[in-house]
């Protein structure tokens, strides 16, 4: 590897860690579209920055573009707060009349410096190592990966200090308020360290892909995880692989860098979709079969706790008295078996004193919903995990 | 005479100047399990907010034992409204009950150990200790609700707001939750819930509120929860059909 090819991977894992933190908030917040505007309407703010700095890292740029950024989530909240229209109204309204100012000026303005359409789309990663930072003649490495590197520090150091604050307002805002913690100043906060982060990407992957590397890693461990820690560890992972693995992905096909890392997420989040553990799709509909299968054997075993009459209870008339088919009663039959639930003695089937109590617990648990006997059952039974 | 736990002169709420609450003036005595009952729409989680600083008023004032909410706050504990938040935030039973020590920590400092005793105690109060450590959209209704209760009760606090705490809620966990408040009140705090079942307040309450953009009355149950003030608040001929 050469040390431009290092360089970009390490600048685009940077990126990928500083968008994944505000991004798991943005998600759980539901404000996943606010990323969406915020990363259009920097653009102005971007110009009019390049014309008063005439450089594209220059820290005043990057907080003039953030201050557009901020802008856009007060105006499409002002929007909103009149009543007239929805929040994703709002948010189609503000953000496309910003973003086309930026690039009207662009094509006014711009035409004959290193600023165009496409790079504001989707960026220019494979370019950032020759933009270099020199103090007193020393090369120390490409002038984004200071920018991201320095926005990325702060970030965590937010995150650490006031993981506590933004969890509270996150999931509770009106308990966040009454103890003191202004929800207003945390979600500020959290806009600005997005509109930051947004601008300090925005240079290496564009206005669209920036978007997906706040949201698609924050989703994609969403469907993980049930603890907030590890819904942001694993949304950095996802973001630092897609990172690493997109860039080798279009090196492979020689192609946009930023549009392979986006694959990539793409990619990771179907995976994860299909196959997560407990809330994938293949898990959910294995789960529904087996909670098919449990209800039969409860409707099964309380049948026959209900009914002492041989009649009722003969093998072969078990079809008719409960009205299913012979597969079903088969499956149900050699369940109930295999578990030493029930024994057969001269084709009756009849009840084990270990099936009386489980369908007693059962259906007990069913009615009240409480009992803390059943904990330990739900590791075996999926119908009691709600 | 006992002291005014909460005072209210003349608070105004409006959103978008729509006024949602007129001039309200409320006394809350010490000690008291109040009920706040009126039709929907009648501003009656709008008076908890405003009293919370949750809404800020266009006219008026509230103080809790005769300071600014601001200044008192460490005495007062809220419970607002299970469908307020979303029960799918990645998060445990026991976390959620620890939030409630977030005030008395103030910003930037981390709940530790002792933080972490006082809401498995919470837990245990409310029967939910077994369930400490479950994701909490795989709670029931109730048990939410219990968890709500158990993270208020945790604040340590003299005073309870709580905002419809047997919204869909099974008859267990309602019995269980109104002995929890009867328990406060003997302990003297000062309870206020925002109540839909007119059914159960003279079983349940001290003190009741009639409210209904404007306050119809205030005063011990015994008193005052009659067919008048039934009438005067949810405009229709209302007739108790309570008799015990």
């Amino acid at each position: 590897m050469s040390n431009a090819q290092i360089e970009i991977q390490l600048i685009a894992s940077l990126v990928a860690i500083a968008c994944a933190i505000p991004g798991t908030f943005l998600v759980l917040r539901k404000m996943a579209m606010i990323s969406d505007a915020i990363s259009h309407s920097i653009l102005p703010g971007i110009v009019v920055g390049f014309f008063i700095t005439q450089d594209l890292n220059s820290p005043l740029l990057i907080l003039l573009a953030a201050l557009t950024g901020v802008i856009t989530v007060v105006l499409v909240e002002y929007i909103q707060k009149t009543g007239l229209v929805k929040e994703d109204t709002a948010i189609g309204l503000v953000f496309p009349v910003l973003f086309s100012i930026g690039v009207l000026m662009i094509a006014k303005k711009a035409n004959d410096v290193h600023l165009d359409i496409d790079a504001v789309l989707v960026g220019e990663l494979a370019l950032a190592p020759f933009d270099r930072l020199i103090i007193s003649g020393v090369d120390v490495g490409p002038k984004s990966l200071w920018i991201i590197g320095g926005i990325l520090l702060v970030t965590i150091g937010l995150l650490i200090a006031f993981f506590k604050e933004l969890k509270l307002s996150t999931f509770d805002k009106g308990l966040a308020a009454s103890l003191g913690f202004s929800p207003a100043i945390i979600h500020y906060g959290l806009m600005s360290v997005s509109s930051v982060t947004t601008v300090g990407a925005f240079d290496a992957v564009g206005a669209i892909l920036v978007v997906a590397l706040m949201i698609a890693p924050a989703a994609t461990a969403y469907l993980l995880t049930t603890d907030l820690k590890k819904m942001l560890l694993l949304s950095i992972v996802f973001g630092v692989f897609s990172a690493i693995s997109g860039y080798w992905f279009a090196h492979w096909l020689d192609a946009s860098i930023a549009g392979s890392i986006t694959t990539m997420l793409g990619v990771l989040f179907l995976m994860v979709y299909l196959f997560a553990p407990s809330k994938g799709i293949i898990a959910v509909m294995y789960r529904e079969k087996q909670q098919r299968t449990e209800v039969s054997l409860l409707t099964f075993l309380l049948h026959l706790k209900n009914h002492d009459e041989e009649a009722e209870r003969h093998v072969n008339h078990l079809n008719e008295h409960i009205n299913w088919q012979k597969v079903r009663s088969k499956t149900v039959l050699d369940l109930a078996l295999k578990n030493n639930m029930i024994v057969i003695n001269n084709a009756i089937v009849s009840l084990t004193s270990k099936g009386n109590e489980f369908t007693t617990q059962a259906i007990d648990y069913i009615i009240t919903n409480e009992d803390a006997q059943i904990e330990d059952m739900k590791d075996d039974f999926f119908l009691f995990r709600g | 005479m006992t002291k005014i736990a909460v005072q209210v002169d003349d608070l105004t709420v409006a959103y978008n100047y729509k006024p949602v609450l007129w001039d309200i003036d409320l006394e809350i005595p010490e000690g008291v399990l109040m009920a706040i009952v009126g039709p929907n729409g009648a501003g009656k989680s709008t008076l908890i907010k405003s009293i919370l600083g949750i809404l800020k008023p266009i006219a008026g004032s509230v103080t809790i034992y005769g300071k600014s909410y601001e200044k008192q706050r460490s005495l007062v504990a809220y419970v607002p409204q299970k469908g307020s938040v979303d029960w799918d935030f990645p998060t445990t039973a026991l976390d959620v009950v620890m939030m409630g020590t977030y005030g008395s920590l103030g910003w930037i400092k981390r709940p530790r150990q002792k933080e972490k005793k006082a809401a498995l105690e919470a837990l245990e109060k409310v029967g939910m200790l077994p369930f400490k450590n479950r994701q909490i959209s795989q709670l029931s209704g109730g048990q939410q609700q219990r968890i709500f209760l158990a993270r208020a009760l945790v604040q340590d606090a003299s005073i309870y707001f709580m905002d419809e705490p047997f919204q869909g809620v099974d008859a267990t966990t309602e019995i269980a939750i109104i002995n929890i408040l009867k328990e406060l009140r003997k302990a003297g705090k000062t309870v206020i819930v925002v109540h839909h079942d007119l059914q159960t307040v003279p079983e349940y309450f001290d003190w009741v509120t009639f409210l209904n953009v404007k306050k119809i009355a205030t005063g011990p149950v015994k008193d005052i929860f009659n067919d008048d003030n039934l009438t005067k608040t949810y405009g229709i001929n209302y007739k108790v059909s309570i008799q015990e």
